[in-house]
């Protein structure tokens, strides 16, 4: 498990990260979403070993992260970065070695990359030579070449297309292994609730909300949401409720005593056909608007 | 798990590979390649090495002159051409097949030449001929050829001569000072160049994700210090195959001994400066940036420079012992002065410090600034900085 414990770092009299504790679980994917400026980049970049933090530490495995261990990670950082006039091929060979595979291995996995990518033609291209979306697919090629042991990916759909980002999530799902932590930023909070199994939401330097996205999202919850086909305003009549809104067949209302929408669906269905029932969600972005109010 | 144990050697191999690849550095070094050539073939062409000259006569006198003055003159000698009578020998002159004609003149003979007569053919005749004529002169009053120069031999003797000519010494220092102020600025320019694209690329955040940025720094300045030894070695061939093609071999008995101490001087005062060179690319963020960031070190570069070229003797000597001047003066003095061996060492030890204290100070601005991808920096403010 890779964990972030008591992060702090200071730029000039600016507070950028304060006291910044969470946990990325091993195959689950972790979503990092905040505000610009929040301070994502700046946790991602401690992660790596790119930056220093003035206290707190980075952890592996319960004990400090170190540069051996770190190697072994994969990166793919918000400014997208190879080399542009190297082919992509001995691009992704080199990244290899230098993250510790031998050459023929590293070749291997170059080859199955670009294969898995359809680059596979375009291996003794340059980089420059590429379209920016076949770029940003060598970078993340670039981060999984050597089969990191966890990732860390800032804004690794950004400027994609959704087919392109359903590419890319296929790659990700595949390659990754149930032992790789995935921690992953992003301002695109649909696509964060969709892939996403946990969530770290950052404002201003603090760590304000953390979690599993279904509980984020969903919260302990009183408020459902039943549909019916005909009239639903018999539940202004029902004790034990409190009814938001009815509008022909739809009704929202909160349950004041436990276990009571049960008997209100066993009402509903012999009244008539039920069309939907369950507990009203809270969409992700209320959570992110709530949360870094 | 995998370990990779000298991620240097990956950045240095990189380095190479890419130059090597590279058109703009081949072609560079074709170049440099084609003027070594030139200037090691051109001079034997100009000084008619490889040939004699030939010398145009028109009876058995001339023959004789001819014969004499080529025994003293050395080299090749002077090659007789046999014309038929003085119009046909004066054409020949004309023509440009032979350098001069040697004719009967009313007192002795005459050197006919086209516009101008070469000094040392017209005085290696003029010799020649007193030589020919004052032993036939003295055989008719009863004297043997040796009992009429006994007394009159000249000879040379030098007190304190050097290894090579005055003329040649002075090309010979500017030449290795050249060769390593060239070599030295161009591999300097392009280590400084690879710094900052990596910055300007953001590349350098995965690689120093991946390995520590002393690796980095190290990959660099070994990989360039390889490529630049290997053209100097490159182009010294093809200088030995153009002495030994124009039969200039005899050179080469001076020059081989300074041999070694060259390469000393030229790889610790590269690496010294290869450090410095990578700084100037780590605080620049844009190619534009090298301008200024490169100012200092081509300023340490060029000083020592004009001064190993222009300075006298004992100023010389001083620039000899400074650290990278050093480099430039003391592989030239021990090739043209009789350098007593301590000298070279201790400008070696000397050098060597400097390069070690010059390296860990370039290695730690370079840990410094390398990510600072927002703006150029200047050497001091880099100084003043914490480690990030």
């Amino acid at each position: 498990m890779l964990r972030v414990a008591g992060l702090t770092r200071r730029f000039g009299d600016q507070l950028a990260l304060d006291d910044v504790t969470f946990d990325v679980v091993p195959g689950r994917m972790t979503g990092f979403v905040g505000a610009n400026g929040a301070g994502k980049t700046t946790t991602m970049r401690i992660i790596l070993g790119v930056l220093a933090a003035n206290s707190g530490q980075v952890q592996w495995q319960g004990e400090q992260l170190t540069p051996e261990v770190r190697r072994d990670f994969g990166y793919m950082p918000e400014e997208r970065g190879l080399y542009p006039k190297m082919k992509i091929r001995d691009q992704l060979v080199f990244f290899g070695r230098l993250h510790g595979l031998d050459p023929d291995r590293a070749a291997e996995r170059t080859d199955k990359l670009l294969e898995r990518l359809g680059l596979a033609e375009r291996a003794t291209d340059v980089l420059e030579a590429l379209s920016l979306g076949n770029q940003q697919r060598v970078q993340i090629a670039a981060a999984l070449v050597h089969e990191p042991i966890a990732l860390v990916l800032d804004e690794p759909f950004s400027g994609l297309d959704p087919l392109a980002v359903d590419a890319m999530v296929d790659l990700l799902r595949e390659e990754v292994t149930p032992e790789v932590p995935v921690l992953f930023s992003s301002h695109q909070l649909d696509l964060v609730e969709r892939l996403c199994d946990d969530l770290v939401v950052l404002s201003r330097g603090k760590v304000v909300a953390a979690g599993p996205v279904a509980q984020l999202a969903a919260g302990p919850t009183t408020t459902y949401r039943l549909v019916v086909d005909g009239d639903a305003g018999w539940l202004r009549d029902v004790r034990g409720i409190r009814v938001r809104d009815v509008a022909g067949g739809t009704a929202l209302f909160d349950v004041e005593e436990g276990a009571l929408e049960q008997k209100i669906l066993q009402e509903a269905i012999t009244r008539g056909p039920v069309l939907e029932f369950g507990p009203e969600r809270v969409a992700l972005s209320d959570v992110f608007r709530e949360a870094t109010r | 798990m995998n370990a990779l144990d000298r991620p240097w050697a990956l950045i240095a191999e990189r380095e190479i590979s890419t130059k090597l690849r590279d058109k703009t550095f081949i072609g560079s070094t074709l170049v440099m390649l084609f003027i070594v050539m030139v200037a090691v073939i051109l001079p034997a062409i100009l000084a008619g090495k490889g040939g004699a000259d030939k010398i145009a006569v028109i009876d058995d006198g001339g023959s004789k002159v001819v014969q004499q003055a080529s025994t003293t003159v050395g080299g090749d000698g002077y090659e007789i051409t046999r014309a038929a009578d003085r119009p046909a020998a004066e054409k020949l002159v004309t023509d440009g097949d032979v350098k001069a004609a040697l004719l009967p003149g009313d007192d002795g003979y005459v050197v006919v030449g086209k516009d101008h007569v070469d000094t040392g053919i017209e005085s290696g005749l003029r010799e020649a001929a007193a030589t020919v004529g004052m032993e036939t002169n003295a055989s008719k009053a009863g004297l043997t050829p040796s009992q009429l120069h006994s007394g009159t031999k000249v000879e040379l003797q030098l007190l304190d001569p050097g290894p090579l000519p005055e003329l040649v010494s002075q090309f010979v220092n500017i030449g290795l000072a050249l060769v390593f102020y060239m070599t030295a600025l161009g591999f300097g320019m392009m280590i400084a160049q690879s710094v900052v694209q990596e910055k300007e690329s953001r590349v350098v955040e995965i690689l120093a994700a991946a390995v520590p940025i002393r690796s980095l720094l190290w990959g660099k300045v070994l990989g360039n210090t390889v490529l630049a030894l290997s053209q100097i070695v490159v182009i010294a061939a093809a200088s030995l195959i153009g002495l030994l093609a124009t039969d200039q071999a005899d050179v080469l008995e001076v020059v081989a001994p300074v041999a070694g101490w060259f390469v000393v001087f030229f790889v610790l005062g590269f690496v010294a400066l290869a450090g410095l060179w990578a700084v100037a690319g780590s605080l620049a963020t844009r190619q534009e940036d090298l301008g200024s960031t490169t100012l200092p070190g081509q300023m340490i570069l060029m000083i020592p420079f004009f001064f190993s070229v222009f300075a006298g003797s004992s100023a010389k000597t001083v620039a000899s012992f400074v650290p990278i001047a050093s480099s430039m003066s003391m592989p030239g003095r021990m090739l043209t002065e009789d350098v007593p061996v301590w000298q070279p060492l201790v400008a070696i030890a000397i050098l060597l410090a400097a390069t070690v204290l010059i390296v860990r100070l370039g290695a730690r601005l370079y840990e410094r600034t390398l990510l600072q991808t927002g703006r150029r920096l200047g050497y001091r403010e880099a100084l003043a900085l914490e480690n990030s």
